[in-house]
């Protein structure tokens, strides 16, 4: 699966997670720039996307993610 | 030394002006201004527990240091970094908890019968621990897992530990936040001055005004429980929510403003949690600080862990977090339950899934909420003063107590007071009103105070805060202890 394909499919996952069908997705987007990106649904998004994508993450991968850039970053290196 | 003292104002005005006028666009020099300040605080009650915080800050700067220069090697740096957070953690439980433990595991014994002579030690608990413990856990965690460089500079790590206006009760910053702080210059702000100025003018309206006064009120009821009605129980249950909030906020505004006047930008441990509308949203805006600090460093990992059980994993994660904030407040099974008890308050927010919708707080054009968010404000507010009679109970059994008392016939009875006290909590109720009010009014910024900056008079401004300052000296309370420097 190539960065593009991964990144549309993140970006399905967040519009699900904090149900906005609008929402669109960037590398350096943070929890600062979405409403409702807490540590709550933040889990739910770890789930989403590991389930979507059937990965696990370590914790210490939680760590390194600090904006959706990383996050799709560590999925091309799993999957891509 | 309080800050609504005297001798901290003289304190405070030696070090302003060594920090800004003697050393000042030396940043070396007044970070040493801060930690000589800072140790001198600390110890200024008794100066026997300053060698406790200066071996553990040496001891954990010599950590941070070893954990990243074998960063190539992951086994001993994280051999190194669990020995740092167990010696935090060792602190805490020897100086918080070991006579709890031994009490408990005694009772146990009793309980099968079984007889126990293990007697308590005489540990005396350093005022700040903490809250200075929970700075040295976080700066390890973050050396380890990679978000910060160590600090090489000695006299820079141990102001971020000792820094005076936070080390008694917070607010707790993290390293990320305030060590940059301290290695940049910092030079006399006007603005953040005047800020800083109008932080701890309302501080000292809360605490001064609101807390010290039913402080005096509340203290004595809880002393003589059994001869109470229970509409003076519930009466006095609710006022304590206020002396609460008002003490703690009041001391937490005043760190931010001492804070700011030093060119600082301290965390902030409040956003207006009585304007919550449900348990979940309160703990957002409560003790911010510690519910954060928790939630990386506690939730997160577990909630982690158990991801694959859904949103019971998520529950568990919540109760175990909750417990360890109940029990952070001290070694009694009154905040264990405490703790628990909101935990389980967070079961029907997730099976309903309302936890995780933050809708915001709307107002029509008075400013006034929908009737809808008033009583789930009201509904929240109301849980939370429950469960502070747990808080607030020495043990168990007195918490059982005022319970039970609050739900009998007397309820029914207007309470009765002295003529001194009623016409005490008569002025104390209008001031908790006008307090709410301006609270409500200016809870879009960090500090109600700040919205005065919309006034293009500025003499009305300064009438506004002389009849602040004002009210403050007439209607102080007795000097009460901070309620959370206990912690």
């Amino acid at each position: 699966m190539n960065k593009t394909k991964i990144t549309q499919e993140v970006e399905a996952i967040f519009r699900k997670v904090f149900d906005d069908d609008k929402l669109v997705i960037n590398m350096t987007m943070t929890a600062n720039d979405v409403d409702n990106w807490d540590s709550l649904t933040h889990m739910l998004l770890i789930v989403e996307v590991e389930n979507t994508f059937n990965i696990k993450f370590k914790l210490r991968d939680l760590n390194k993610m600090k904006n959706v850039g990383d996050m799709i970053d560590l999925l091309v290196l799993k999957i891509g | 030394m309080i800050f609504n003292s005297l001798s901290f104002l003289i304190f405070f005005v030696i070090v302003f002006f060594l920090y800004y006028f003697l050393f000042k666009e030396n940043t070396k020099y007044q970070n040493w201004i801060l930690l000589l300040s800072s140790y001198f605080f600390y110890g200024y009650v008794n100066w026997k527990i300053i060698p406790i915080l200066l071996i553990a800050t040496v001891i954990i700067f010599t950590l941070g240091i070893a954990i990243h220069s074998t960063e190539e090697n992951e086994k001993k740096s994280s051999w190194l970094a669990t020995l740092g957070i167990l010696l935090g953690i060792g602190l805490l439980v020897y100086f918080k908890y070991f006579n709890f433990f031994i009490d408990s595991f005694s009772s146990v014994l009793n309980t099968l019968g079984l007889k126990s002579n293990i007697g308590t030690f005489n540990i005396i608990m350093p005022i700040g621990i903490s809250f200075f413990t929970f700075k040295l856990i976080s700066y390890i965690i973050e050396v380890h897992s990679g978000q910060i460089e160590p600090s090489k500079d000695f006299g820079v790590f141990a102001t971020y530990v000792a820094f005076f206006p936070t080390i008694m009760s917070g607010p707790i910053d993290r390293p990320n936040n305030f060590i940059p702080q301290l290695l940049s210059k910092r030079s006399f702000k006007y603005d953040l001055t005047v800020n800083g100025c109008r932080q701890i003018l309302w501080g000292l309206f809360q605490k001064a005004v609101i807390a010290d006064n039913l402080a005096t009120i509340i203290n004595g009821v809880w002393d003589d429980i059994p001869n109470q009605s229970a509409s003076k129980l519930l009466l006095i249950a609710i006022l304590y929510s206020f002396q609460l909030y008002t003490d703690f906020s009041g001391y937490s505004h005043m760190a931010i403003g001492v804070g700011k006047i030093l060119g600082f930008h301290i965390t902030k441990n409040f956003n207006y949690p009585y304007f919550s509308r449900n348990i979940a949203e309160f703990w957002r805006n409560w003790h911010i600080s510690l519910t954060s600090w928790l939630t990386d460093y506690i939730f997160m990992p577990l909630s982690f862990k158990f991801r694959s059980f859904g949103n019971w994993g998520l529950i568990l994660a919540i109760i175990i977090n909750f417990i360890l904030v109940g029990l952070w407040h001290g070694a009694n099974w009154t905040f264990v339950i405490y703790g628990l008890f909101h935990g389980l308050l967070f079961i029907p927010l997730i099976l309903t899934e309302t936890i995780f919708k933050k809708n915001k707080l709307n107002v029509n054009k008075y400013g006034l909420p929908s009737i809808n968010d008033f009583f789930k404000i009201i509904g929240t507010f109301s849980i939370w003063t429950l469960s502070l009679i747990i808080f607030r109970a020495d043990n168990i059994l007195q918490a059982w107590n005022y319970f039970l008392d609050i739900f009998s016939p007397s309820l029914l009875n207007a309470p009765k007071f002295t003529s001194h006290d009623l016409a005490l909590i008569f002025i104390i109720i209008i001031f908790i009103f006008i307090f709410m009010l301006i609270e409500w009014y200016g809870k879009e910024t960090e500090c109600p105070l700040f919205q005065l900056d919309k006034m293009k008079n500025k003499y009305s401004r300064w009438v506004i805060y002389f009849i602040i300052l004002l009210s403050t000296i007439i209607f102080t309370g007795g000097k009460q202890v901070f309620i959370y420097v206990q912690f």
